[in-house]
């Protein structure tokens, strides 16, 4: 019976093409090296995972935001779990995928055909890094706020469109409500989501040429 | 790059693919494995480590130093080593804007600054070079990021130090690899060796120098209340030390007694429901954080020129709340110190440091009019005030500290009829275990430690 439902699904899905053209690729001989891209998309699912988890319960509020995840923390069953991975996870993801470009970069893997994969990467590392400084602000605890003041100043300090950048960043001169909101949506929304879409280009770049291969005297 | 070139790669991967292994399941093995073993890392993190609790967010706490994020820090210390760069150290937005765009920049397009298709390490010796310098320039500056350029004595030893590691030795390291190979066509792979080399050694080698030699500052270790119960108490101390005096140990003051300037002054009781029900914890903050100057209360917070940063004010509703408002459903309390037993010697530590806490340093702190007798310390306890000689002898029942807080006030000895100091608290008086812990701590002799309580133990 189970056969019959795997020609029924296969018909419809094609899954044994999805073997064939996904799974049952030839690559050449990897190393452990391999593995950090595949890490960095484990990270991004499990800091998916726990963030959805955490916006249950965090209200993203000045008034608020420090005693819900204070409530996350102590009240919530498991909650410190949670917030621990999604903590530590986010400081583990910067070093993975900063790790990932450097032996990227040593392999000099972004040549032909790959240079289109490398400029997704980087916009993957910066989206990365992005997700990282606004998620820092969202505790709303001393350390948060006074390290946004720092960061939104320095982005602030272009010149000529300084004081713009610096305004839309926070809405407004100063850090307010409006910060803790437009860095809320954009760390669960706006950045997850060109995340999403360039990490689907990425794979698809990966799996049409294949993971290239350690450099020898040949090449 | 030409058809030939595109071709000869192609073809290149094509043997690789023939001698190399599949996808499923060579590979996703080894993925499968790492992913696990940092999921285990996390959880490991999670539990054993944890996020270390902070304060909550206070815009007006001007003297908390500021950082970024810890993937941040070494661009903050370039910025720092920047600055002290005469004349071009004063345009910030080189350093903070011009440099890391143009790194930034370079990463992006390095496939089409790099067009050389040559892939082998050796023949990309100028590329792997300076990104070596850079990372290890990165990790570096990461590290000593909590490295002041200019030590507490002035000396800018360390400033110069870290110049020399971050920037000079890098950045000239990075000029000779340039020149050597667009200058000179032969420079041999090895010279790019030594070179990256020297300079990486000797970077980190000045960087161990300025971590070795700075010594880290004493941090004040800011407690965070985390538990609900951790919080009432914390509340409960901040309460007995700024809001005892004008509103009494449960809130029930009305008519305010023996508070210089505002005797006779009808409040409000705080811990009546018209209060507590009406006022909510925001405006309750409020009133703490500014205060009520027209009543007499004074500002609280430190936006407003008191001593209370926001978690603090914060603790200090939590125990008004739990403590006072039925609505509210207080968890057990820790006793204020263990209860003692027959023969059992407090010490300062374990006993009367709290109850002090909690009954005493309201007043007896500086700033206040208290005959100069400070209770912050061990030592202040049994050294300070105008009467020390006779406040505190070891086993003598009739120090001035014992009579006081069994309400005896203590004449002057020289005007028999003028009370010398009144009795303490002046407007409550102690429970009488409390005045048991004290009876026996100084008929004891004071001791300071737990330890040092134990030795004095006489079994009944």
């Amino acid at each position: 019976m189970w056969k019959n439902i795997y020609l029924w699904l296969d018909e419809r899905l094609g899954l044994n093409d999805m073997y064939n053209n996904l799974l049952d690729r030839p690559e050449p001989k990897g190393s452990w090296w391999n593995t950090l891209g595949s890490a960095s998309l484990f990270l991004f699912v499990l800091q998916g995972l726990t963030g959805i988890f955490l916006t249950v319960y965090y209200t993203p509020s000045p008034d608020h935001a420090y005693d819900s995840v204070q409530y996350i923390m102590e009240g919530v069953a498991f909650g410190w779990l949670i917030r621990g991975i999604h903590h530590w996870g986010a400081t583990l993801m910067v070093i993975v995928v900063f790790i990932h470009l450097l032996r990227v970069f040593f392999t000099a893997s972004f040549k032909f055909p790959r240079e289109l994969t490398w400029l997704i990467g980087i916009g993957l590392f910066i989206a990365t890094l992005g997700m990282g400084f606004t998620g820092y602000l969202l505790p709303w605890n001393q350390k948060a706020y006074w390290a946004t003041t720092v960061g939104t100043q320095i982005a602030g300090s272009v010149p000529f469109i300084g004081e713009l950048i610096l305004k839309s960043l926070r809405g407004g001169p100063d850090l307010s409500a409006l910060t803790l909101q437009r860095f809320f949506s954009a760390h669960i929304w706006i950045i997850p989501a060109i995340l999403a879409a360039l990490i689907g280009v990425h794979l698809y770049l990966i799996i049409k040429h294949g993971e290239s291969h350690f450099p020898t005297k040949e090449d | 790059m030409n058809d030939e070139t595109k071709k000869k790669i192609n073809e290149r991967y094509e043997q690789e693919l023939n001698k190399g292994e599949r996808f499923w399941p060579d590979s996703i093995f080894k993925d499968v494995v790492v992913s696990l073993g940092i999921f285990l890392l996390l959880v490991l993190l999670a539990t054993f480590v944890g996020v270390a609790p902070e304060p909550k967010a206070d815009p007006s706490d001007t003297s908390y130093i500021p950082r970024p994020e810890w993937y941040f820090l070494f661009l903050f210390k370039f910025l720092a080593l920047y600055g002290q760069i005469p004349l071009l150290g004063k345009i910030e937005w080189l350093a903070t804007v011009l440099i890391p765009g143009i790194a930034l920049g370079a990463l992006t397009l390095l496939p089409f600054i790099e067009k050389n298709p040559a892939r082998y390490y050796a023949k990309r010796a100028l590329s792997i070079s300076i990104m070596t310098i850079l990372v290890v320039g990165i990790i570096l500056l990461t590290l000593m990021s909590e490295v002041p350029t200019v030590s507490e004595d002035g000396s800018k030893l360390l400033g110069i130090l870290q110049a020399a590691a971050g920037l000079a030795i890098p950045g000239l390291a990075m000029i000779v690899l340039f020149i050597a190979s667009f200058a000179f066509k032969r420079t041999t792979t090895r010279f790019f060796i030594w070179t990256t080399s020297l300079a990486s050694v000797s970077m980190i080698l000045i960087s161990g120098m300025v971590l070795a030699l700075h010594v880290p500052p004493q941090v004040e270790e800011t407690e965070v209340a985390v538990t609900l119960v951790d919080q009432i108490v914390a509340g409960q101390d901040l309460y007995s030390i700024h809001c005892v005096e004008c509103h009494g140990d449960d809130g029930s003051v009305d008519v305010i007694e023996g508070v210089e300037g505002l005797e006779g002054e009808k409040i409000t009781p705080i811990n009546s429901t018209d209060v507590l029900y009406t006022i909510t914890d925001s405006a309750m903050y409020e009133v703490i954080a500014y205060g009520r100057p027209n009543a007499g209360m004074i500002p609280f917070g430190k936006a407003y020129g008191g001593d209370l940063s926001r978690s603090e004010i914060d603790t200090m509703i939590t125990f008004m709340r739990y403590s006072w408002d039925d609505r509210f459903e207080s968890p057990a309390i820790p006793e204020l110190f263990p209860p003692l037993a027959e023969g059992e010697v407090p010490s300062y530590d374990v006993h009367i440091q709290p109850i002090v806490k909690r009954y005493c340093i309201s007043c007896h702190r500086a700033g206040k009019e208290n005959n100069n007798y400070l209770m912050d310390t061990y030592e202040e306890i049994l050294t300070t005030g105008d009467n020390a000689a006779k406040n505190i002898i070891a086993g003598d029942e009739n120090s001035y500290f014992l009579q006081v807080i069994q309400e005896h006030e203590i004449m002057n000895p020289e005007k028999p009829d003028e009370v010398l100091i009144g009795v303490m608290p002046p407007t409550r008086s102690l429970k009488p275990n409390i005045i048991d812990v004290f009876m026996r701590w100084i008929m004891n002799g004071m001791p300071q430690t737990a330890v040092d309580a134990a030795a004095l133990f006489t079994a009944p």
